[in-house]
């Protein structure tokens, strides 16, 4: 520090000094919601590395050399609710609304491997999302959607592999080449286990199967996203941002383990490994979580593991703001959250986002709530010029510094679970979920002490409420599904749908065999979701949790 | 009594327990014994685990809208196990228009998103132990105080225009006023005058000039009263009694709590004392 600078500071300290004891700060101490201490004021720190840069490793200020300059990120909101037919018409309305993805919310019976008319799918059927059964529901759900233009993120775990072929099938039945298929499936079963319950089998064929779709995927539809690792949940569940972050890279960490193991060359998968995120509202920690997730992974990808090609290096994310800091309470201030969270994730370099809709805490979104939420993109993106040079926020003392602060802090993480033995292993202990529910159960126990302030729950609320207009989903829905199921059962060739499930489970005996191929046979003869799905239950067993 | 049994469960598919999780461990911090299901339990074993745990209540959480044909389900479960006086009840995203329907179907108590564990705790101790009943509601107003700036100069007004008594002047040192009490019917007016700059008096009349400050309602047991209050999260000016004229024990409620209005909660030693 030069003489002058230092002068500065001590003329600045001594004010402050002054300042406080006649008005002291508004508390004792500042702290990120992952309770990282926030100084008073951040200065220039000089940093003995060189000088980061965009789309050049380590990728902290972006991963392309452009960034939002050459193409705004994609705006992909997340849908899907009653019958294939109602979603289809939802999706060619966000289209129309100028959409650029698109996003398929999956019924619960549906992400859990139960046919509509399973006696565990009553009361559930259409509720969270589409109900797809076969592939029929899968023709009707992407009616008159061209799959070589458009590009489609399904929200869909443990039976990825089923709805993949179900969408390769009818990739095919349009006649676009498998080569040209664009997307993502989340395929994250680990976070299933940690944080959002919808799984079916028991970790180890659960692994086998996600390395099968790698393999598959990167002979065949080499443009799919064959995974989407996700923090999301994670965060919904409860965790703070420097646990989302540690537990996703620990989680991807796990599956580029099996993929080795299971003989492919890191190149030839790392690639299409994408990530997923959530955005809450304290704005720096989340622009600083990315950009040190991001510093981590290439570090990670080119240190630890040796990939070669810079491709493998670099971290793709999804973001979507954050469920579970909307409020039932005055439900309009959701709109302010969401534009603060998406904002955070432009900021952070965010290869795609979903914006909430801020009725999200009462129920499904409306249509109308769910154009608010896309327009909100479209603002940040057209209006408010964030997006017109790279990583505006890059060179901030307090972002940098918070920055390399949850670099340590993740890494941190990723050492104890190192030690426990890796995610898998941490994941059937029990580690990553009890940090989770402690740290819910702090954040709960600071609301309601009113430490922490969430504006229309514990502090300028409001007596009256206004019950806005929800969407509702059709009871009859269920019925209408059911019998749609039972069509389908009479009209395909059973002999064949029988005969391709033979096949799968013969194969599912063999470790060593690809599953993929004979899936999509199957899905191909109107085999059903639940029927390949008790195939393999029978096979591998179920999971029971911990 | 033993420590209440509490069988938390999640019917359905969803795999959202953050909020099952995070109850379920502020009822063990109250003192509960809790039994969590884990996820994807039918009605069927619900309402089996709530038999062979011998529990208090059952708590269903549900976030995936298929509240309206799980919970009642339960309810049918226990009648045929003959465990209909086990009371459920309910919580998640649920629709308000949906909550009606779960308690005409046998649901106890709906709580939707924001409810605070505490709230949540209360409930279930009323409804296990109804002993601990809610306090009785008071029953009287015990006066309503008005801010003056000098007790003389407004007297006549209520003495000679209003014909009021006046019962008394006091000093009370604790709060920095004089108080005039004039009686009207079962109650009275309490006219406060501040007697130093740092009376809160004094701040209200600078800020809102004169007229009504407070209405004080009569109340029994004052102490357990506020200890109640605390835990509903109600913010309290005063957690503990103080004293007030009249050797009265008061404490007030904040103004935010009643949206603007001052209460004062207040219990008489020996009633009948003027």
């Amino acid at each position: 520090m030069s003489e002058n600078e230092n002068n500065q500071r001590k003329a600045w300290e001594n004010s402050v000094e002054s300042v406080i004891k006649r008005f002291p700060e508004r508390k004792e101490k500042f702290t990120t919601s992952s309770d990282i201490e926030v100084e008073r004021l951040y200065t220039e720190r000089k940093k003995d590395d060189t000088a980061e840069y965009p789309g050049l490793y380590p990728y902290t200020r972006g991963i392309q050399p452009t960034m939002y300059r050459g193409r705004f990120w994609t705006m992909r909101q997340y849908a899907g609710f009653g019958s294939a037919t109602e979603t289809n018409k939802r999706f060619r309305y966000l289209l129309e609304q100028g959409q650029t993805g698109l996003s398929v919310a999956f019924d619960l019976p549906t992400q859990i491997g139960y046919d509509s008319d399973d006696i565990m799918a009553e009361g559930e059927v259409g509720k969270v999302g589409v109900a797809i059964d076969s592939l029929e529901d899968m023709e009707k759900l992407l009616d008159r959607i061209p799959l070589d233009k458009v590009s489609t993120s399904m929200t869909i775990n443990a039976p990825a592999s089923v709805l993949l072929c179900m969408y390769i099938a009818v990739g095919e039945k349009q006649g676009v080449p498998l080569e040209k298929l664009t997307g993502t499936i989340q395929n994250d079963i680990l976070k299933e286990y940690i944080a959002r319950g919808t799984y079916i089998y028991p970790p180890k064929p659960s692994m086998r199967l996600i390395t099968n779709i790698f393999e598959y995927c990167q002979k065949h539809v080499p443009k799919f996203n064959t995974i989407s690792i996700s923090g999301y949940h994670i965060r919904e569940a409860g965790s703070n941002a420097v646990q989302e972050a540690a537990f996703t890279i620990a989680n991807g960490m796990a599956y580029v383990d099996a993929a080795l193991e299971s003989g492919l060359d890191i190149d030839s998968f790392a690639p299409r490994l994408a990530f997923f995120f959530n955005a809450h509202n304290n704005f720096f920690e989340e622009v600083a979580k990315f950009r040190a997730a991001r510093r981590i992974w290439a570090k990670l990808m080119k240190e630890h593991y040796k990939a070669k090609d810079p491709k493998s290096w670099k971290m793709r994310f999804h973001t979507q703001t954050g469920g579970s800091t909307l409020t039932a309470q005055q439900p309009d201030n959701n709109i302010v959250r969401v534009t603060l969270q998406a904002l955070a994730a432009v900021m952070g370099g965010t290869q795609s986002l979903h914006t909430n809709s801020r009725d999200e805490a009462l129920s499904l979104p409306t249509e109308d709530s769910a154009r608010i939420a896309l327009r909100t993109q479209q603002i940040i993106a057209h209006e408010s010029g964030v997006a017109d040079t790279i990583d505006p926020l890059g060179g901030s003392y307090y972002v940098e510094q918070l920055t390399d602060k949850m670099e340590a802090e993740i890494n941190a993480y990723l050492d104890r679970i190192k030690e426990i033995g890796g995610a898998v292993q941490a994941v059937e202990e029990g580690y990553m979920q009890r940090e989770i529910h402690q740290n819910a159960y702090e954040t709960q126990k600071n609301i309601e002490k009113e430490e922490e302030i969430i504006v229309g729950l514990n502090k300028f609320t409001l007596e009256e409420e206004i019950d806005p207009d929800l969407l509702k989903v059709d009871e009859t829905l269920e019925k209408a599904q059911i019998d749609a199921i039972s069509n389908i059962r009479n009209s395909r060739d059973q002999a064949k749908v029988d005969k391709a499930l033979s096949v799968l489970r013969e194969n599912a005996k063999k470790t060593d065999s690809n599953l993929i191929p004979y899936i999509l046979d199957a899905v191909k003869t109107y085999a059903t979701i639940g029927e390949i799905c008790n195939v393999l239950r029978d096979e591998f067993g179920e999971y029971a949790g911990i | 009594m033993g420590k209440i049994r509490v069988l938390v469960a999640k019917p359905g598919l969803d795999g959202h327990d953050r909020g099952a999780l995070v109850i379920s461990q502020a009822l063990r911090d109250r003192g509960m014994e809790v039994i969590y299901t884990g996820l994807r339990q039918s009605p069927a074993q619900i309402a089996q685990a709530a038999v062979q745990e011998d529990v208090d209540v059952i708590g269903l959480s549900s976030l995936s809208g298929a509240h309206k044909s799980l919970f009642p389900k339960v309810i049918g479960e226990l009648a045929k196990r003959n465990a209909s006086d086990i009371p459920v009840i309910g919580g998640g995203v649920i629709p308000s228009e949906d909550i009606s329907f779960l308690l005409e179907n046998g649901i106890k108590k709906i709580f939707t998103s924001g409810a605070s564990t505490e709230a949540m705790a209360n409930y279930i101790e009323e409804l296990i132990d109804p002993k601990k009943e809610s306090p009785k509601p008071p029953e009287k107003i015990a006066h309503i105080g008005i801010a003056v700036k000098q007790i003389d100069a407004v007297l006549p007004f209520y003495t000679d225009t209003l014909g009021l008594t006046l019962e008394g002047v006091e000093k009370v040192d604790s709060e920095g006023v004089k108080v005039a009490f004039l009686k009207i019917g079962e109650t009275r007016f309490e006219l406060l005058e501040p007697v130093n700059e740092n009376s809160p008096i004094q701040e209200f009349l600078s800020k809102k000039g004169e007229g009504i400050h407070h209405i004080a309602l009569e109340v029994d047991n004052l102490h357990e009263r506020l200890q109640r209050l605390k835990t509903e999260g109600i913010s309290m000016i005063n957690d503990e009694p103080k004293n007030g004229a009249h050797d009265s024990k008061i404490a007030f409620i904040h103004p935010k709590a009643a949206n603007g209005v001052l209460f004062e909660l207040c219990e008489h030693n020996s009633r009948g004392e003027a």
